[in-house]
């Protein structure tokens, strides 16, 4: 080789050599999200929608869209703008033009009720089917961009309802794809609106998606295929972040510390829910000794809210103080949560109580142990609060069980008086006032954990109220009422680590439990 | 696992005289010891909880104190007396297992070589059956039936673990059939009980020992699995396979929640193990089995 | 020899029958998938459509006739949480335990091959002691607690290897070590053991007399003989590898038989319970049945002892 070659040659290489860097960046178009639960894992939204919302986002257009936290937005769904008649009963949705699905055919009027009619129908479990299925009269078709839904009684939960920010009824599937290949050809491959397109699922394993070309939401998609992939052991999560296999990992609020120290970016999901606990009402309402307002308040004293928050949620979470209380309806409904609502911890006065009540040799309590989905540390909590139990005289039994078995306690009313708990995602009024109509209204028999007829009345009357003074108000009182009378115990509400690599750029999560807004990550 | 084993088994086997595994047996004997005096040795309540002092790690490490000399676990309960109490539940949970399989495994084994013909095939086939089920499934499967709890672990544990001592035990008896001195025993008129319990079960019984000794250790092992899914020993009751279980997110933070459980399990196990291998190479040299 | 096989195939099939009653009647004593799939506020009236139209609300004997009628053609019906056909969940996940089975019987016969003819022909000696502790620590540690912290230091500190997935070669090393290490011990005491045998009998004295090199005797006449035990057995352990492998699966998000069946009880999803727990039995049976026969082929008086 002549030394002239040589000497190209060797610029050649030096130049490769520094361009690589810059090709691997421009490598970087695939993003990875590990998560420890997949919960239902399925790719239909009529099936068991209510807590897979991560990718779902990602290959479906909601009928109305979100922020972030969780407010209707006129820029996130395919509606553009939404208004109801006078009478709250007929609301009309104007939708956007030249929406096309993955199959290339357009988005109408007709696909929209038509998926809202799939998602009431009887295959359909998503969440709100069954208020909705209640409320909706008729949906009618005026014109390919409008959608009008026709209600029987007035009410302003429409909106919200068929947003991003409760189940999956408002998402917008393919009428004509549907109809001719069925739904089980449906669920194995959907078809949506969204900025990405389904590839492949391997149940148990992981959802692939590659991007459309453009996307009247996000324009161009950053990345060209986002990858979700099922680890459930947080350890292998952690490596693969490290790794730099995956780019998005959950991570429990214990390791955020370590991971911080590293330089991974933790993205915080501020007051994504609340741990709140109550007890199993029996088949005719709460029993001895939990029928005692004074016992409910002793049982509340004795717990140590703070040191819950800053040993086992590892200072990521704050003390609570409404049973069932969500902080962003505080907002839209005006209820300020003062000082002397916050429980203290007062063993003390815990025992007199109980002394009070006629029990000062004590009682016997089951505490349900078990885990859930994006809370890890039910097991330990419920040992905590059972430790806390137990140094007030109550003798605190725990039963370990997984959370369906749980769910069949609770709903069948066959262990009276138990302890069990949830970490219930914070919502809007609506969603908060969805929330209480769930588990706090006597005539939803099975979920109902409050039986109490005062706030029963008030729940009723809110749902026939338009004017959101006087929805303001009764929530206000619902609230207050929960809290006096102690019809629950509300513990901490938490934040939710989402550890990034150090590579992945801004990013804002929100804090709509089940969504990650990864779309909003995708947006160039 | 499917054993077909047929040693020879001579009159008397040539011992192999080998040095007493002193080792082995000095833990054994000081981890039953441990068990049978908890109460006296541990220095704290096993159960007592305190989440001020949550992961506090042992006394040579900066933080740490004489009153938790091995550190502290997630609830802040001590570690030292969790394991000392720990080895309670632990052998316990080995042990009964194992007395009740092999109990009752060996009883079919004998009773299906005995008999032989469609005793012997029925038996057989049901042990099959049961050897093919997964044991970690069933436990699983019981777990969230019932609840997980110790009557659970051993009660899904022995169902399936018999089955095992069956099949040796069979094949053992099945070769013993063939001897002379049963033959002679049924001429001198012996009926079958008097048969398998005076002349039968006494031959087996040097494997018998050899596979519960090794039995132990798996059981406690598989407890170990079983917590780490959920259906093992459940809080707060201190079990070495759930305390391992409990502190596995913590490796590097608060590695001892997990180490010294984890230590010993291996000391324990790994006795009986090398204790039951000597006693395979003493008492029964050709057993095979895994 | 044929009516052998032939009989215990029947027996075989008897025994399957009988596990499939139990296995029928296990899955629906977890519990009720409806708690999982329906959301919290469902009402009766919801519970009576989802239970009619995933057809639980059939008595208990039509369900299961309908169930084994549509096993015996390989048909496991529906997942109740995915909604999807078992077989294809089953086509998915099946391959990939296999995979992960193979590897680490190969893994562990690296391992074991080595320590037990060392252990054998060092027999007595600190070598053997040594080679039996190293196999026997593979026996005396929970598997998840050396999976995890193979993952946290190899994986996570150091990088040397893929920490979870079953992407690359690469994926298979840890987790297939993981579970070869296991049934490391087995496998050295049946070399040790067959190896010492066959070292102690005539034929080998005979091979030493003639003058046969040490090194010969050992790696090729004996090693021949030991492994005849050890190759049965190697049937039995991938049977019992494929079907413990859930916790390594757990940990190494590997997506195999053992996380499916997991996932399927903790969902209380009928329909891939048993399927699981079938498949594994028609596994670990087929491996049993084939070890029979060999030694059946072996010993003819395993064969006319029935």
């Amino acid at each position: 080789m002549t030394k002239t070659n040589r000497t190209i040659l060797l610029s050649l290489l030096v130049l490769a050599g520094m361009a690589s860097p810059a090709w691997a960046q421009a490598a970087k178009s695939e993003l990875t999200v590990a998560l420890s639960s997949f919960s239902a894992e399925t790719v239909d939204p009529a099936l068991q929608g209510h807590n897979v919302k991560y990718y779902l986002s990602l290959m479906f257009d909601y009928l109305v869209g979100t922020t972030p936290e969780g407010q209707p937005s006129q820029a996130g769904g395919l509606a553009s703008k939404w208004e109801s008649s006078a009478d709250h009963k007929r609301w009309t949705f104007h939708l956007r033009r030249g929406v096309k699905f993955h199959d290339g055919t357009e988005m109408t009027s007709e696909d929209v009720k038509f998926s809202l009619q799939r998602a009431m129908g009887k295959r359909s479990t998503t969440g709100y089917a069954g208020p909705l299925r209640t409320l909706i009269a008729d949906i009618e078709t005026p014109a390919p961009d409008r959608v009008v839904i026709v209600t029987k009684e007035p009410t302003l939960i429409i909106p919200t309802y068929l947003s991003r920010s409760l189940s999956t009824e408002g998402i917008v599937l393919p009428k004509k794809y549907i109809e001719t290949n069925g739904d089980d050809v449906f669920a194995r491959k959907p078809v949506g609106t969204g900025p990405y397109k389904f590839v492949e699922q391997v149940v148990g394993s992981h959802i692939k998606m590659t991007a459309v070309d453009n996307h009247w939401r996000i324009g161009v998609p950053k990345y060209k295929n986002v990858t979700f992939r099922l680890v459930p052991e947080e350890t292998t999560r952690i490596a693969l972040l490290r790794r730099g296999e995956v780019d998005v990992a959950d991570v429990s609020r214990e390791r955020v510390k370590e991971l911080e120290k590293e330089g991974f970016p933790i993205h915080m999901r501020k007051e994504e829910a609340i741990i709140h606990a109550w007890w199993i009402l029996g088949p005719d309402g709460r029993t001895p000794p939990t029928n005692d307002k004074r016992v409910r308040e002793a049982l509340n004293l004795a717990i140590d809210r703070g040191e819950i928050a800053q040993s086992i949620f590892g200072g990521y979470a704050e003390p609570a103080a409404i049973p069932m209380g969500l902080t962003w309806a505080f907002k839209d409904v005006g209820f300020k949560v003062t000082p002397d609502m916050m429980y203290a911890y007062d063993p003390a006065r815990a025992k007199k109580l109980l002394a009070d009540a006629g029990l000062a040799g004590g009682f016997s309590l089951d505490v349900y142990a078990f885990q859930l989905p994006g809370f890890p540390e039910g097991k330990a909590f419920a040992e905590a609060i059972a430790g806390y139990w137990e140094k007030i005289g109550v003798k605190s039994k725990l039963i370990p069980v997984d959370y369906p078995a749980f769910r069949k306690m609770w709903v069948d009313r066959k262990a009276p008086g138990a302890v069990g708990y949830y970490n219930i995602a914070n919502r809007d009024w609506i969603g908060a006032y969805a929330l209480l109509e769930k588990q706090g209204y006597t005539p939803s028999k099975l979920n109902d954990t409050v039986n109490d007829p005062e706030v029963d009345g008030m729940l009723a009357q809110v749902m026939r109220q338009t004017d959101r003074e006087k929805i303001n108000a009764l929530m206000r009182n619902v609230y207050t009422r929960l809290r006096s009378e102690h019809h629950g115990l509300p513990i901490v509400f938490v934040h939710s680590p989402y550890a990034a690599s150090k590579t992945l750029g801004k990013w804002n999560p929100g804090s709509v439990m089940y969504d990650l807004f990864l779309d909003e990550l995708a947006r160039k | 696992m499917s054993v077909v084993a047929v040693p020879e088994i001579e009159a008397a086997p040539t011992a192999r005289r080998q040095r007493l595994p002193v080792v082995s047996l000095g833990i054994v004997a000081i981890f039953v010891l441990v068990a049978l005096l908890a109460p006296l040795l541990a220095p704290a309540d096993p159960y007592d909880q305190s989440l001020r002092l949550r992961f506090r790690p042992p006394v040579w490490e900066e933080r740490g104190s004489w009153a938790y000399p091995l550190g502290t676990d997630r609830l802040g309960r001590d570690l030292l007396s969790r394991i000392i109490y720990g080895a309670r539940v632990s052998l316990a949970a080995g042990v009964v297992t194992v007395l009740i399989s092999s109990a009752f495994g060996a009883a079919v084994g004998l009773v299906a070589g005995y008999y032989g013909g469609r005793t012997d095939a029925a038996l057989m086939r049901v042990t099959d059956a049961t050897l093919s089920f997964p044991v970690i499934l069933l436990a699983l499967i019981l777990a969230v039936t019932v609840g997980p709890s110790f009557t659970n672990v051993v009660i899904a544990i022995a169902v399936i673990l018999w089955a095992r001592y069956a099949r040796v035990i069979r094949g053992q008896v099945l070769t013993l059939m063939t001897l002379d001195f049963i033959a002679q025993a049924r001429i001198a008129g012996a009926g079958a009980w008097r048969i398998i319990t005076r002349h039968l079960l006494p031959n087996t019984l040097n494997t018998l020992v050899v596979l519960i000794t090794l039995q132990i250790g798996y059981v406690i092992i598989v407890e170990a699995s079983l917590s780490f899914l959920g259906a093992g020993i459940p809080p707060p009751t201190p079990a070495w396979g759930s305390m391992i279980a409990e502190g596995r997110d913590f490796v590097t933070s608060a590695w001892w929640v997990s180490f010294f459980p984890g230590l010993a399990i291996l000391l324990v196990v790994l006795a009986f193990n090398l204790l039951g291998d000597w006693l395979r190479d003493t008492l029964d040299p050709k057993l095979r089995q895994l | 020899m044929v009516r052998f096989v032939l009989f215990r195939l029947l027996q075989s099939l008897i025994a399957l029958a009988i596990l499939s009653v139990v296995v029928f009647v296990l899955a629906r004593a977890t519990g009720d998938p409806l708690h999982m799939i329906l959301p919290m506020n469902a009402s009766a009236e919801d519970y009576a459509n989802a239970r009619a139209y995933l057809g639980l609300d059939r008595p208990y004997l039509q369900q299961y006739l309908s169930f084994v009628g549509r096993a015996v053609t390989g048909d496991f019906g529906t997942s109740i949480r995915a909604r999807r056909p078992v077989s294809e969940l089953l086509r998915e996940r099946l391959p990939n335990s296999l995979r992960l089975a193979t590897f680490a019987m190969g893994v562990s016969l690296a391992i074991a091959f080595p320590l037990g003819v060392m252990a054998a022909v060092h027999k007595g000696t600190g070598v053997d002691r040594a080679a039996q502790i190293v196999a026997v620590l593979g026996q005396s540690l929970p598997t998840f607690w050396v999976a995890i912290v193979l993952v946290e230091f190899v994986a996570g500190r150091l990088q040397w290897l893929p920490a979870g997935g079953a992407d690359s070669l690469a994926s298979y090393v840890l987790p297939g070590f993981t579970l070869g290490w296991f049934v490391v011990a087995g496998m050295m005491r049946l070399l040790r053991s067959g190896m010492l045998e066959v070292l102690d009998s005539e034929y080998v004295k005979l091979a030493r007399l003639k003058g046969v090199a040490e090194r010969k005797v050992v790696w090729v006449h004996a090693l021949k003989n030991a492994l005849i035990p050890v190759v049965t057995f190697a049937g039995i352990y991938f049977a019992i590898l494929v079907t413990t492998a859930i916790v390594v699966e757990t940990v190494f998000a590997w997506p195999g038989l053992g996380r499916l069946a997991y996932d399927g009880i903790t969902s209380r999803d009928f329909p891939v319970i048993q399927a699981v727990v079938l498949v594994t039995a028609i596994l670990v049976a087929g491996v049993n049945l084939c070890v029979d026969c060999v030694y059946a082929l072996i010993d003819p008086r395993i064969r006319y002892a029935r």
